[in-house]
């Protein structure tokens, strides 16, 4: 197992690096001239090409990149070209609400959808599975920022139970962190819901037609044993795979949503990064969120080791 | 004979919907197992046997089909008429069933000590300690060696004829009255099936058990079984003592089943050729029809008009040697 994790980190190194790659040269070959905006609105050619000289813009684009993949390899993301603060920094700061909004998200959609699947699946064709199927669509259907307005109206704005937008760091207490989290979290987290509890639901029914299950039943199990130990075990592999790549795209999906609720987080970073073509940040950025994904991949793969006993490394 | 049977079906109907219609699948079937006894339910696939051995332990999946008459007693308790959280205690605990597949039966992702012990559990209320000691008291029972280590295995750690061993502890850790066993054999190498079928047999007399043994094989009813039932299209055709049916089988159909078993004390004639197996003609009749007369007589070379329009009655040929047929006599005389 360990020499399994420990190819598998490897492995992520060609990934990583051809990341970059595209990163780098896409920016530069997307419109936009991060210098033209630094100069002004009536900047004149000489002031935008000495913007440009100061930020090394104007050296080959290969020679660039060799810098920068030899900063990289050092740890060091660069500097933003507007704020001057070190990538690694401005990421750092805005990683915990991510962070935060991300698991929470998840966490809201798994408690959610796990158990809606599971009942939906024991009550196939009856009217709670066709309740929760409806729901589901209806959840996958509805876009997350008018979910989140309607929530905010309701909530924040009519019964005032919760603030209307802002984040609050743990550090500020963990109700105020909490609470602050509660509304972004059920807005985003419902399209995952709605997926996770489809696939569960679909999983479960496989399973529930096996001839195990039949022998659970055959020992006359109490029917939560023969759902949640007997049933849900051996179906749990296809659910963490729709849970992983719920996380990767959790990842990108949260942009939205940091807007909506004005959370200061890698992706309200990621649009104004981009907006301003500051090429230092939007790279670190996404080498971030890919290593994150990969990551997730490979916690992914390791669980079902622990799901499954007949999956080995 | 009702004091003495610890199980009695009678008039059983189990009925499937489908697209095509209603299924009979069990069609009026009666019969009984006494303490300690090894019963055998013989029939080609699709006649009601597996469907009879669920509908005893009323598995049989509600969506799709029910037990629409008859009464099934077990210890003198109808047991139709039962709550299911009754009949979660009765399953597994005082009957318990084993299954054709052990290849598929044992859950994958579950160690054979937790699928054991959990039975212990769930029905004589003991601590997971006293059960694990149980379950590989069981292994041992069953002698599958180094118990101890195999409790802490998962199914696909062992071969075809240790997980059915796996499946008999489990069915048997409970000691329950009566034992189902439904085609435990099929699936398994031929030497393995002697091994089980014994295991099976001086369990039951260790523990008298009584075993319903369902099967297609007549050669296994030959070896382990005392009483035979043979079913035809979800209905009893005929019923004897194993000594009995093998001395004389008094209907068509099951002298047709014997016919169809290869066999190595016939002579080959001059020219070193055996007589070819006898198949029976035909099909299984398609139960989604009601069945007008003996279900049968499509197949039936004694048929006359009455077996077309009549369903024959059980009626006794000889001591506890009951059979479905009108032209009985014939069938007898031409043997």
């Amino acid at each position: 197992m360990t020499s399994y994790i420990v190819r598998r980190l490897f492995a992520t190194l060609p990934v990583m690096a051809v990341v970059a790659l595209f990163v780098f040269f896409l920016l530069r070959f997307a419109p936009g001239d991060p210098a033209a905006i630094i100069a002004g609105d009536d900047a004149t050619a000489e002031s935008i090409a000495a913007v440009r000289a100061k930020l090394g813009l104007d050296r080959p684009m290969v020679e660039q990149f060799v810098v920068w993949v030899g900063q990289l390899l050092q740890g060091d993301m660069g500097v933003s070209i507007f704020s001057n603060l070190a990538v690694t920094r401005l990421i750092a700061q805005r990683l915990e609400p991510t962070v935060a909004l991300t698991l929470s998200t998840l966490f809201v959609a798994v408690v959610l959808a796990v158990p809606i699947g599971v009942v939906a699946a024991w009550k196939a064709r009856k009217l709670v599975d066709r309740l929760a199927m409806a729901f589901a669509v209806l959840g996958f259907a509805m876009p997350t920022f008018v979910l989140a307005y309607i929530l905010i109206y309701f909530f924040a704005v009519q019964w005032q139970l919760l603030p209307v937008q802002g984040y609050a760091p743990i550090k500020q207490g963990f109700w105020p962190f909490v609470e602050s989290l509660i509304l972004p979290s059920v807005a985003l987290g419902i399209t995952y819901m709605a997926l996770i509890a489809r696939i569960t639901r679909a999983s479960m029914l496989e399973v529930l037609a096996q001839d195990y299950i039949r022998t659970a039943n055959s020992k006359g199990l109490a029917t939560d044993r023969v759902l949640l130990l007997h049933a849900l075990k051996n179906a749990a592999v296809p659910i963490v795979t729709v849970i992983g790549i719920g996380i990767a795209l959790l990842i990108s999906g949260v942009v939205i949503t940091e807007t909506v609720f004005n959370i200061p987080g890698l992706g309200r970073l990621t649009v104004d990064a981009v907006l301003k073509r500051d090429y230092p940040v939007v790279q670190g950025l996404i080498l971030v969120f890919a290593g994150a994904k990969v990551l997730v991949n490979l916690i992914i793969d390791i669980s079902y080791a622990f799901l499954d006993p007949r999956i080995r490394y | 004979m009702a004091e003495a049977s610890i199980l009695e079906v009678r008039d059983l109907h189990t009925q499937f919907r489908t697209l095509d219609g209603i299924v009979r699948a069990v069609d009026g079937v009666s019969f009984h197992v006494a303490r300690g006894e090894t019963l055998g339910i013989v029939g080609e696939s699709g006649c009601g046997k597996s469907v009879t051995a669920m509908s005893i332990l009323r598995l049989i999946p509600p969506e799709t089909g029910r037990i629409a008459s008859g009464s099934i007693k077990f210890e003198g308790e109808e047991l139709t008429t039962l709550s299911e959280e009754e009949m979660k205690r009765l399953r597994g605990h005082r009957i318990s069933m084993i299954f054709q597949e052990p290849m598929t039966s044992l859950n994958p992702v579950l160690t054979v000590g937790t699928q054991i012990a959990e039975n212990v559990v769930r029905h004589l209320n003991v601590p997971w300690s006293a059960a694990r000691d149980r379950a590989r008291e069981m292994l041992d029972l069953v002698r599958i060696a180094d118990a101890r280590r195999r409790l802490d295995e998962y199914p696909h750690q062992l071969s075809g004829g240790m997980r059915q061993r796996v499946m008999i502890a489990m069915a048997l850790s409970c000691d329950p009255q009566v034992l189902i066993a439904d085609e435990p054999t099929t699936a398994l190498d031929v030497t393995i099936q002697a091994q089980i079928l014994d295991l099976m047999i001086e369990l039951k007399e260790k523990t008298g058990t009584a075993i319903v043994l369902i099967t297609h094989d007549l050669g296994v009813v030959a070896e382990t079984t005392e009483r035979v039932v043979v079913m035809y299209a979800g209905r009893k055709v005929e019923e004897a003592s194993v000594e009995a049916l093998f001395a004389e089988p008094l209907h068509p159909y099951t002298r047709g089943l014997m016919r169809a078993i290869p066999r190595l004390d016939v002579e080959a004639d001059a020219a070193g050729t055996r007589p070819r197996l006898q198949e029976i003609p035909g099909l299984v009749p398609i139960l989604t029809k009601p069945i007008v007369g003996c279900a049968f007589a499509p197949r039936c070379g004694f048929a006359t008009d009455r077996c077309r329009s009549e369903a024959p009655p059980l009626v006794e040929g000889g001591a506890g040697h009951t059979v479905a047929c009108w032209e009985v006599e014939r069938v007898r005389a031409s043997a």
